[in-house]
């Protein structure tokens, strides 16, 4: 009888007081009481009670569906993610048995050097340029004055050749290995589906002859000494050709060639280093069991399909995400917390009335819509706009490349500022009344209590909304994939303030971009669910966040 | 004399700075109207003609094609596939029958998919995605609210679900698409059909239903609900006969919000849904069973599709700018139905 009764009660009270569950529900129900008598205790009430358990049961579970979509996904995406880290840590011990490792060591002698000769190809386009523009020279005689440097040039090019020739070598050796091992790999594979289907003959047949790295790895490492003399006979060389290097009259000029040589001698004094690597570097080392969750979390590349070795590493990508974010941030805090402020503090009933349909409307657009505008119009626009002289000034400008981050970022920022205005504004208009009528009442102007009242008290609600912001634009995905020029790389700070004008890929571009064309299963599918992991707890994480700022430093109302 | 000069000063920095705000308020929204209204503009020439019946029927009603571009007797052609083809037939069968006569037949010069003909599918697609996932989001979502703000009490597993609601409004939508990727489409095996994409779109938009009907519910006087508990009816009475009807609207217009959101979503039904190209429309289908596993082209999936797989110029910026305002009118119909329906019920409702 008392559970029934205490059902019948009305528990929207609850919100209010929450009763001590069925201890007394007399002492809160005044209904409960007066039900138990009345109702006789036949197979109908039974029944009914019953029915009123079952649709209770019902719109309980309706309610636990929420709970259950979040376990959901937490399962799917780690089911389909996790395996990730055992395949790449597979991957990536495969990568030093068969030597491509060894080979990578050696590599970056050779990408070192590639980049001093583009420094020199560049020198001498500038001083054709300086030569032809402002020497008037004829463009015959602007060459035959860059004989001397076409010639220094060519000699320093030619330097790496038999680095180049050892890497070219051993890398096919290396290459050979992997596909064996990849190949066996398969077959075994194939083995053990034919074994679990029951075809115990037929996988009888297949033979796997397992690929013997210590074997194989021989003839790579017997390079060593070869190595050790390419590097060190090219090192000799470069140092000669160095010490007879040409200089520039021109003082632009003369310092290019200077730093030039300061980079150059860099990397002659970084060869040694290179070839002491090398040396340690032995196959049989096993590979550390974290070793694949470091390349994905500290991994500079992301390297899909390649013939040499896939890298999946996080970085570009979510520093591509959080420069578009943080651009989109810096346009959207100011403007929305300002309009908020105005729209909450300063504007008339009539004005709130047209402001705030309006901004909903804003954060109705979709973002589709959006990144077509930024693809057909604004990134077109930014461009034209920054090749004006008088804009020369604004770092970055003229833009290079039409879609880039600073485009993504203008039009994330809009697709931010309803949210931002939306809970910031409620938060300025939930501050007490009390604190601006006591501000008023000891003669603080309309302003002062705005900005030095309202606006502090109100401070935890504000952060809390640009923090909800930028969780909406860290997740965005149809902007970032249309605009910020999908480049896969790690942008260049030391650009400065400029690197808001490079094309960047982003977490949510490239599982959108990349999703639809990946083998199921592989390990690129795996990194990509592993990308959709760290966007989840990263929003998880704001969230939280939010919560905890507006928790903790919310007013006592009044 | 000193006092004055104070006061001046300061009302001239407030009004600089009040007018500051003001200037972001009206930045923000003139960011907005601009690009609705570039959209619009150029959009406009596609959607509407001079004369009756005023709509370019043909880009709502047919299905995308390609266009080929020409020259033919000097002349500058833009034909659709179809009519190309027809145009080429026409011309071969008179070569054959005058086999002396000069007729050459031109070969396509430029060719651009998806941008003759219409959008016809996508609209249906969208419709159909919006309308599945909307019943879905509506169901789960009011009955939720009705447990939380009816029957549950404050304890650990209320708690809990409020806790989960809150964080799956944050969850980013390529999150869910990966999600409805992971469960529907590979784990329970449904392919890319409309069912994984209704699921994946009503789970996202879940939290936006479930809040809003909470208000609404909320927003119902106790006394309504004291008041018939005083009369013997019981709890499900209750809310069946004084509580939901005096919350639907408000339950309804807030979720049409939800519904303009699911409709502009293109991450979650990326890989859950849309087809880049189907021929057939959605109820061509074998057998009634199939028209739950089948996927669909989707509006704004297509205008992904056609803003980033072909070339920008004057031939593609019909179907791309035409595509793009059919979906803002579509889109702009809710949100605006929503606003003004709340704003009426808002003055018709108080209590």
């Amino acid at each position: 009888m008392k559970t029934r009764s205490n059902e019948t009660a009305p528990e929207n009270e609850a919100a209010a007081t929450p009763p001590p569950d069925g201890t007394n529900p007399g002492a809160h129900s005044p209904f409960a009481g007066s039900r138990s008598p009345l109702a006789p205790d036949s197979a109908q009430a039974v029944r009914r009670s019953l029915a009123a358990r079952g649709i209770r049961a019902f719109f309980g579970s309706t309610a636990l569906v929420s709970l259950l979509i979040l376990t959901l996904i937490t399962i799917f995406l780690f089911r389909e993610g996790l395996p990730f880290f055992g395949a790449s840590q597979r991957e990536i011990a495969l990568y030093r048995q068969a030597g491509l490792e060894y080979i990578d060591i050696l590599r970056r002698a050779e990408t070192g050097h590639i980049g001093l000769v583009r420094q020199l190809s560049d020198i001498r386009l500038r001083a054709f340029q300086h030569f032809v523009e402002t020497g008037h020279l004829a463009v015959s005689d602007a060459n035959a004055r860059l004989a001397a440097f076409d010639n220094f040039a060519d000699r320093f090019s030619d330097a790496i050749g038999p680095v180049r020739g050892l890497v070219s070598d051993i890398g096919e050796a290396a290459t050979g290995i992997k596909t064996r091992a990849a190949v066996e790999n398969d077959k075994a594979i194939q083995r053990q589906q034919l074994l679990d289907a029951g075809k115990a003959s037929e996988a009888g047949q297949i033979k796997i002859e397992p690929v013997d790295f210590q074997k194989e790895i021989k003839p790579i490492l017997d390079t060593l000494p070869a190595c050790r003399d390419a590097l060190r006979s090219t090192a000799d060389e470069l140092r000669a050709i160095l010490a007879a290097a040409p200089s520039f009259d021109g003082r632009s000029l003369a310092a290019r060639m200077e730093t030039f040589q300061k980079r150059a001698r860099a990397y002659i004094a970084a060869l040694p280093g290179i070839e002491n690597e090398l040396s340690g570097w032995t196959p049989s080392e096993p590979v550390r069991w974290h070793a694949s969750i470091v390349s994905f979390l500290t991994g500079r590349e992301w390297i899909t399909a390649s013939f040499w070795q896939d890298w999946y590493g996080i970085l570009p990508l979510f520093t591509g995400s959080l420069l578009a974010s943080l651009i989109a941030l810096a346009i959207a805090v100011p403007f929305g917390v300002g309009a908020a402020i105005y729209t909450s503090q300063v504007a008339a009933r009539r004005e709130q009335s047209l402001i705030k349909p309006a901004i909903e409307f804003i954060s109705a657009l979709p973002s589709v819509v959006l990144g077509f505008f930024g693809i057909a119009v604004l990134g077109e626009l930014l461009r034209s706009l920054s090749q004006s002289p008088w804009l020369d000034w604004l770092p970055g400008f003229p833009i290079i490349e039409r879609l880039n981050a600073l485009t993504a970022g203008c039009l994330l920022a809009l697709i931010s500022m309803p949210t931002i205005f939306t809970l910031a504004e409620d938060a300025l208009t939930n501050v007490p009344r009390a604190l601006r009528e006591a501000s008023f009442a000891l003669g603080a102007s309309r302003l002062q209590t705005t900005l030095r009242i309202i606006t502090p008290a109100a401070l935890s609600g504000i952060i809390s909304a640009v923090l909800l912001g930028f969780g909406r634009v860290i997740g965005e995905t149809m902007v970032v994939l249309l605009c910020a020029g999908n480049r896969i790389a790690i942008p260049d700070f030391s650009a400065g303030p400029a690197v808001v004008t490079q094309p960047v890929h982003t977490m949510t571009g490239i599982i959108a971009q990349e999703m639809g064309e990946v083998v199921r299963g592989s390990t690129h599918y795996r990194a990509l669910f592993v990308v959709g992991m760290t966007l989840f707890i990263l929003s998880l994480a704001i969230n939280y966040a939010a919560q905890k700022i507006l928790r903790r430093y919310r007013l006592p109302s009044a | 004399m000193n006092f004055q000069t104070q006061r001046t000063g300061r009302h001239a920095r407030e009004s600089i700075v009040f007018a500051l705000l003001r200037a972001a308020t009206y930045a923000i929204l003139l960011c907005g109207t601009l690009i609705v209204g570039t959209i619009a503009f150029k959009g406009a020439p596609v959607l509407f003609k001079p004369s009756f019946p005023f709509i370019n029927t043909t880009f709502l009603t047919s299905a995308p094609e390609t266009l080929h571009v020409f020259e033919y007797d000097g002349r500058k052609m833009e034909l659709g596939d179809r009519e190309y083809r027809a145009f080429r037939g026409k011309l071969a069968a008179d070569a054959a029958a005058n086999p002396h006569s000069e007729i050459r037949i031109p070969h396509s010069e430029q060719s651009y998919v998806y941008s003759a003909g219409g959008i016809f599918p996508c609209i249906v697609g969208t419709l159909f995605l919006v309308t599945g996932s909307m019943v879905l989001a509506l169901f789960f979502g009011v009955s939720s609210a009705i447990y939380l703000n009816e029957y549950a009490r404050q304890n650990a597993v209320t708690r809990l679900i409020r806790l989960a609601i809150l964080n799956l409004a944050g969850v980013p939508s390529i999150v869910f698409g990966l999600f409805g990727f992971g469960l529907f489409v590979i784990f329970l095996g449904w392919n890319v059909s409309l069912m994984a994409g209704w699921f994946t779109l009503a789970f996202m938009v879940l939290p936006v239903v479930i809040t809003a009907s909470e208000e609404a519910l909320k927003a119902v006087p106790r006394g309504y609900r004291e008041a018939s508990l005083a009369l013997g009816a019981t709890r499900w009475q209750t809310i069946r006969k004084s509580v939901l009807p005096y919350a639907l609207p408000g339950i309804l217009t807030s979720s049409i919000l939800g519904i303009a959101r699911v409709a502009g979503e293109t991450a979650p039904i990326m890989f859950t849904a849309a087809y880049v190209v189907r021929d057939q429309l959605p109820w061509q289908v074998a057998k009634l069973g199939d028209f739950l596993f089948q996927g669909v082209m989707a509006l704004p999936y297509h205008i992904y599709v056609v803003s980033t797989k072909i070339p920008q110029n004057e031939y593609t910026e019909r179907v791309q700018y035409g595509s793009t305002l059919v979906f803002l009118i579509l889109v702009a119909l809710i949100a605006a139905a929503s606003i003004l329906l709340r704003n009426r019920l808002r003055k018709k409702h108080q209590w």
